[in-house]
């Protein structure tokens, strides 16, 4: 009789050629989840990837709790990005519960939401720098970033969990002086966003290691149903923020960034290029805003939801970020289903790692904008 | 060659940013200037007023001990327990009044919106840090003190770099 091992602890036989190695769970390049690789030699002949280390039953707290009281918990999957994962939550109960969101409060939430998305992205880079062996790239991106947390620090009152976005809109007003504070770092950023340049993304010894390797190609990648920088590195045009539009996303302007490459050196350098984008965003909603007006509408105590259901997404830093909600008359949701982009992204893993070479798992594994907590929920 | 003439640029980028000024902020002894006087809500608009979202300051004198606060944290942090008071106040009968643990609390500010009594608000005081868990829990005569802080650098931009201090 043989007993069933789970995967990633089967014993080689001694004379096998092939090798198990567990990347993980314990954060050796890996985040909250496992890798588990089978070399031959240096050569990676099979990958599984194991997540679920990290699941805390979001969907399922969310069914005990009535809409607003579900703000807080919901952000903690993507801390970093807590704006963004909130979006779509707020636009799927503003939907259920027919609640108009005011004009200003529009141009508020994508300000927020896209400062956070370059709060997301430079921490990412920073991780990415790092396990690449570039630790100036670590220092200089977790301290540019904290010039986003100030301006969120000083917009929401909280520098991580914001807990900012509402359904009916947003928990505040902008603090006196902000436009201008918010300018003028963002003007900053701008040019230390270009010292990137030189210090990274064209650094020969970047480009030796990312460069060619972990190649999707654009058929592949829609075949896999990938998402976010993954999917536009590999030449797909397609960004919920221009395609279905929220908000007040039809009315600024920006471009959708696009590389046809496919390599993790595209899919490195597509967030990048995006982050000048949410600039110009952030910088054309800061114009385009009302200057005064009700940035919130009043909710009555315990809405209650109809019975209904919703599904919104949005595009996060890490892909499209849906939420789906079914409501039954109650104060709480009946089931709340939160569809993640990083989530969409681990499918790869297996194809891109095949047939490389294991010193290039980190720069491909992270490449692909993983974030482990969130693809847990 | 043109590995060569990356690699140097590279460097001299990084190279360039030995003679910046220092980002970082010396905390203890300086500490970041906060927008208001933390954040605060506007029962009658049913809109927040900016401010950073530090600990909570209770006015007893506007308290009617109606546990609002303590229900909205109910599925949050449970956080907010209501206890009995020595004070007599014409609006609060039963004389409770909100204790928060600070373990507990996640600063979602949550509470304060659920106030419709100008009573709860949170303040700029952030150094929260005991030695007992007990120490954490803060009772309504600890919560009514207003923080003492000297919160005074701002963040500077210029040509040369930001700078926090």
């Amino acid at each position: 009789m043989t007993t069933q091992l789970p995967p990633g602890f089967e014993l080689e036989k001694v004379d096998d050629r092939i090798m198990t190695l567990n990347v993980g769970p314990q954060h050796p390049g890996s985040g909250h989840m496992r890798l588990i690789i089978k070399v031959d030699g240096d050569y990676i002949v099979s990958c599984d990837p194991d997540p679920g280390y990290v699941h805390r039953g979001e969907e399922k707290m969310a069914e005990y709790r009535n809409y607003i009281q579900n703000i807080p918990h919901l952000e903690r999957p993507v801390i970093h990005d807590s704006s963004n994962i909130l979006y779509p939550y707020c636009l799927a109960v503003e939907d259920l519960l027919g609640i108009e969101v005011p004009e200003r409060a529009k141009y508020v939430r994508v300000i927020a939401s896209e400062l956070n998305r370059c709060i997301y992205t430079l921490y990412w880079l920073a991780i990415y720098g790092i396990f690449l062996g570039h630790s100036t790239m670590f220092m200089w991106s977790a301290g540019d970033r904290e010039l986003f947390i100030d301006l969120l620090e000083a917009m929401s009152g909280a520098r991580v969990t914001h807990a900012f976005l509402v359904p009916g809109g947003v928990r505040n007003d902008l603090p006196a002086n902000f436009e201008e504070r918010c300018l003028r770092q963002v003007n900053y950023f701008e040019k230390r966003l270009r010292e990137y340049e030189d210090i990274f993304y064209q650094n020969p010894l970047l480009k030796a290691r990312t460069e060619d390797t972990g190649i999707l190609s654009r058929t592949d990648a829609i075949r896999l149903g990938t998402t976010g920088s993954v999917l536009r590195a590999s030449g797909v045009d397609f960004d919920i923020r221009k395609k279905e539009p929220y908000d007040v996303y039809e009315n600024l302007d920006f471009d959708t960034v696009v590389m046809k490459e496919g390599d993790s050196y595209a899919r490195s350098r597509v967030p990048y290029l995006e982050m000048f984008e949410s600039c110009r965003i952030i910088k054309d909603a800061l114009r385009k805003m009302p200057k005064s007006g009700s940035v919130r509408t009043k909710l009555k105590p315990n809405p209650k939801g109809g019975n209904d259901e919703v599904y919104r997404r949005i595009e996060s830093g890490r892909g499209a970020l849906g939420y789906y909600i079914v409501s039954n008359n109650r104060p709480e949701p009946y089931r709340v289903k939160i569809s993640v982009g990083s989530f969409r992204n681990l499918i790869c893993i297996p194809y891109l790692l095949k047939g490389e070479k294991l010193g290039n798992m980190p720069a491909v594994y992270w490449s692909l904008n993983y974030w482990p907590v969130e693809a847990d929920r | 060659m043109s590995t060569a003439v990356g690699i140097i640029k590279a460097l001299n980028s990084g190279v360039k940013h030995l003679a910046v000024k220092r980002f970082t902020l010396r905390y203890p002894e300086q500490k970041l200037k906060f927008v208001g006087d933390g954040f605060q809500f506007n029962p009658e608009a049913g809109v927040g007023i900016a401010g950073l979202r530090g600990r909570h300051i209770l006015y007893h004198e506007h308290c009617t001990g109606c546990q609002l606060c303590a229900v909205a944290c109910e599925g949050i942090a449970e956080a907010i327990g209501m206890v009995k008071v020595n004070e007599t106040w014409k609006q609060n009968k039963k004389a409770i009044m909100p204790q928060i643990d600070y373990g507990k609390c996640v600063f979602c500010g949550l509470c304060v919106d659920a106030c419709p009594f100008y009573a709860l608000y949170m303040t700029n005081d952030y150094e929260l840090s005991s030695f007992t868990k007990s120490a954490l829990i803060y009772t309504p005569g600890q919560l009514a003190i207003k923080p003492k802080m000297s919160q005074d650098v701002e963040i500077k931009i210029d040509d040369r770099g930001a700078s926090h201090g």
